[in-house]
């Protein structure tokens, strides 16, 4: 954001505003490289190109990204799955006994998003009430250091996040585990998986996809905290004030005046950090103990459904080179499934503007 | 760190104490005598690009401190994050002198071999001896035997409790505490999985029903961690758990050493797991001149060998693409191949010293690489 701010600001004249360099915001921004007014001096033709070829650059490497992947995915994809192809062989990967590719990618991309959700439905609030509290609660010196903090935890590798998740918090929900066990057993999130003896246990060593997602969802909340905070601060103060005029409390007055300001940048905050909690690798791979299969129990070893992003690092090197192009073609989907999700968050964004367009002038105009 | 340089001076003083054992015997007897005068380290010198196995991980460390110490000049890190698999798959890419592997090429494999090495394909290596442990975690419980076939039905999850009366019946009849069994395996495809299922294949009969391989064939109801370490980790923190690791890594994350089950008996030693080898492996080429994979015939097992060996290969090609690096790999697995070479990794990685007879087979191998 504060980049394109930047880039904006110094290209010049909102009359000849050119294309947006990495977030090409809405499609009617994108003209193409045609300044309107005469360009005067050669700064401003050498940016323009600069900028033009950026943004060309961006395409030109999606669009590689995309061909790679089709390319390689493809014998994967429309191979026959039978039992003679050295897809299904059982010394190597984990694409044995699969009828075909769809029914290989299925449970992967069921992981992704179920994971991807499970954080998203931890995260978000918390994120939300971070960016509330920094942006109308907190003291101005707390908020900054605060903010800062928030940002800091952006910078932290995600093999940390995974290792801190083995060590520390696969051990914080052992007897946490057991509890929900208990008390909400009758929930099938929280059965055990039934064995051949027909008891069913729980997790006993902590590697489940509720620890995985706890991790995911602090890995997700600088994204959203940052962006949500940056909304909520742009509210109108007149709205702010008129709310207060009216007798508001302080909740009163973020409920009727900011936070229907900020839905759309809200949910596009949101949408931002599924996008990072889909492609997790490393935290999600060291953390959960994953399986292929549909289950939507939170606490056991042995339902885990794998991720994506997750089963890429774990399988790659393991296998040959069809089931190395079956790993490529999950990885395609992943790519297809971001894709959808930026779209629909796209989507969402213009449909509710306001907020939206407020902040792209205010943004420009700092 | 601290290991390498223990490394380095316990070969320095196992060199001193043997002067320099020779390395260039072409015989195929029972010792490799060296018929010439002792390899002068001191003008070796180049890069090694290597990795794979990380059972291998420990002994070359110790064997590279070794080497260095012999007066060789040698910039190389192996690179155990790879995996066998990995080992493989970048050594076939070309990226690697030799790659470090707890299995030997597969008949596929060495068919792209002869892509990547030229017509004279790839040949393994059997460089380094060592066991599969099944490490477990039961509280008051240090002294647990367990039988091929009871090892099968708790990998298949066939038995769930510890107080099961087949557990029982392999401990002269004592019972042990009732608990739920949790099996640990690996999530990524490894070298120890295929030494463990092999075993498993060869001993079990039909309470193991899958083929031999990297990746853990059960889909679901176990806990699957990624690497080694983290296996032996989750065992180490989890109470009822049992799982297969390295013989060389059967510590958990603060490095306490793990509770290892006897298997048929027989706990690991150095010296059961050497008579193992002897008793059961025989030379099965891949059908390259020089190849030396060994298959196991494990109906041949001795009551006093430790039933589940982990062998673990360097793969290289006949012909290397550049002379000089040619060089420089056959005198760095030469060493490996030295009585010397040997004890370095049993005194560092606590790894079983290869037979004599196995040691000049792989001389003989190197001679012929160029």
């Amino acid at each position: 954001m504060t980049d394109n701010s930047t880039v904006d600001a110094r290209a010049s004249s909102p009359a000849a505003r050119p294309v947006k360099p990495v977030k090409s915001g809405a499609p009617r921004n994108s003209g193409g490289p045609t300044p309107a007014g005469g360009v005067s001096k050669a700064g401003d033709r050498v940016f323009l190109g600069l900028s033009t070829s950026a943004a060309w650059l961006i395409m030109v490497m999606l669009a590689g990204v995309a061909i790679f992947l089709i390319i390689k995915a493809w014998p994967a994809i429309t191979a026959n799955w039978d039992a003679s192809n050295p897809l299904q062989d059982r010394t190597s990967g984990n694409t044995a006994g699969q009828t075909s590719f769809w029914s290989y990618v299925g449970p992967l991309v069921f992981g992704t998003l179920w994971s991807a959700f499970l954080a998203l439905l931890m995260g978000a609030p918390v994120a939300i009430g971070i960016a509330l509290f920094i942006s109308h609660y907190a003291p101005r010196r707390l908020a900054g250091t605060l903010g800062y903090l928030i940002d800091l935890l952006a910078a932290v590798p995600s093999i940390v996040f995974g290792l801190w998740g083995v060590f520390v918090i696969r051990d914080f929900f052992k007897p946490l585990n057991g509890f929900l066990n208990q008390t909400l057993g009758w929930l099938p999130f929280f059965q055990g998986t039934t064995n051949a003896n027909g008891e069913s246990p729980i997790s006993a060593t902590g590697s489940t996809i509720l620890a995985g997602a706890v991790v995911l969802a602090v890995m997700i909340l600088p994204i959203i905290t940052s962006i949500s905070r940056e909304i909520f601060l742009q509210t109108p103060s007149l709205h702010e004030e008129a709310a207060f005029a009216l007798g508001a409390t302080r909740w009163e007055m973020i409920r009727m005046a900011v936070l229907p300001y900020a839905r759309s940048g809200i949910v596009s905050a949101t949408l931002l950090g599924l996008g990072r909690a889909l492609g997790e690798t490393m935290a999600i791979a060291i953390i959960v103990s994953p399986h292929l299969v549909y289950s939507f129990k939170l606490i056991t070893d042995g339902e885990n459904p794998a991720t994506i992003a997750g089963n890429i690092a774990l399988q790659f090197s393991g296998s040959n080179s069809l089931q190395q192009s079956a790993l490529i073609a999950t990885g395609l989907m992943l790519f297809v499934i971001s894709f959808a999700v930026n779209f629909i968050a796209r989507i969402v964004v213009a449909r509710t503007a306001p907020g939206a367009k407020r902040r792209t002038r205010k943004v420009t105009k700092a | 760190m601290k290991i390498t340089r223990t490394g380095s001076i316990a070969a320095i003083a196992i060199v001193g104490a043997m002067a320099l054992a020779g390395c260039s015997t072409a015989g195929g007897g029972t010792t490799p005598a060296p018929t010439s005068a002792p390899m002068d380290y001191s003008s070796i010198s180049g890069t090694l690009s290597a990795g794979g196995s990380s059972a291998q991980g420990n002994a070359e460390s110790a064997w590279t401190a070794a080497f260095k110490g012999l007066g060789a000049t040698l910039t190389f890190e192996y690179d155990k994050s790879q995996g066998s698999g990995g080992g493989r798959t970048k050594f076939l890419a070309g990226e690697y002198d030799f790659a470090g592997s707890d299995a030997p090429l597969s008949a596929d494999e060495t068919t792209s071999a002869a892509t990547t090495c030229g017509a004279d394909g790839a040949i393994d290596l059997p460089i380094y001896l060592d066991g599969v442990s099944i490490a477990y975690n039961v509280s008051g419980v240090t002294d647990l035997n367990l039988s091929s076939a009871t090892i099968a039905k708790i990998f298949n999850l066939k038995i769930t409790d510890w107080s099961d009366p087949a557990i029982a019946a392999d401990n002269g009849g004592k019972a042990l505490p009732s608990g739920p069994i949790t099996t640990v395996v690996r999530s990524d495809s490894s070298g120890t999985a295929t030494n463990f299922t092999k075993f498993l294949v060869g001993t079990a009969g039909t309470e193991w029903p899958y083929p031999a391989g990297g990746t853990w064939p059960i889909t679901a109801g176990v806990s699957a961690q990624k690497g080694g370490s983290a296996v032996a980790g989750t065992i180490g923190t989890t109470a009822g758990a049992i799982g297969y690791v390295d013989h060389s890594a059967a510590k958990d994350s603060n490095g306490k050493a793990l509770t290892v089950a006897n298997v048929n008996g027989v706990a690991y030693t150095p010296e059961a797991v050497s008579s193992t080898l002897a008793n059961i492996g025989t030379v099965k080429s891949n059908g390259v001149a020089g190849d030396l994979s060994i298959s196991f015939d494990y109906s041949k097992l001795a009551a006093t060998d430790y039933p589940v060996p982990l062998l673990s290969y360097a793969i290289i090609c006949k012909t290397f693409a550049n002379p000089a690096q040619a060089e420089l790999t056959k005198a760095y697995l030469g060493f490996i191949a030295s009585t010397t070479g040997q004890q370095v990794a049993a005194k560092n990685a606590g790894a079983a010293p290869l037979p004599e007879s196995i040691l000049a087979q792989i001389t003989a191998s190197l001679a012929d690489v160029k």
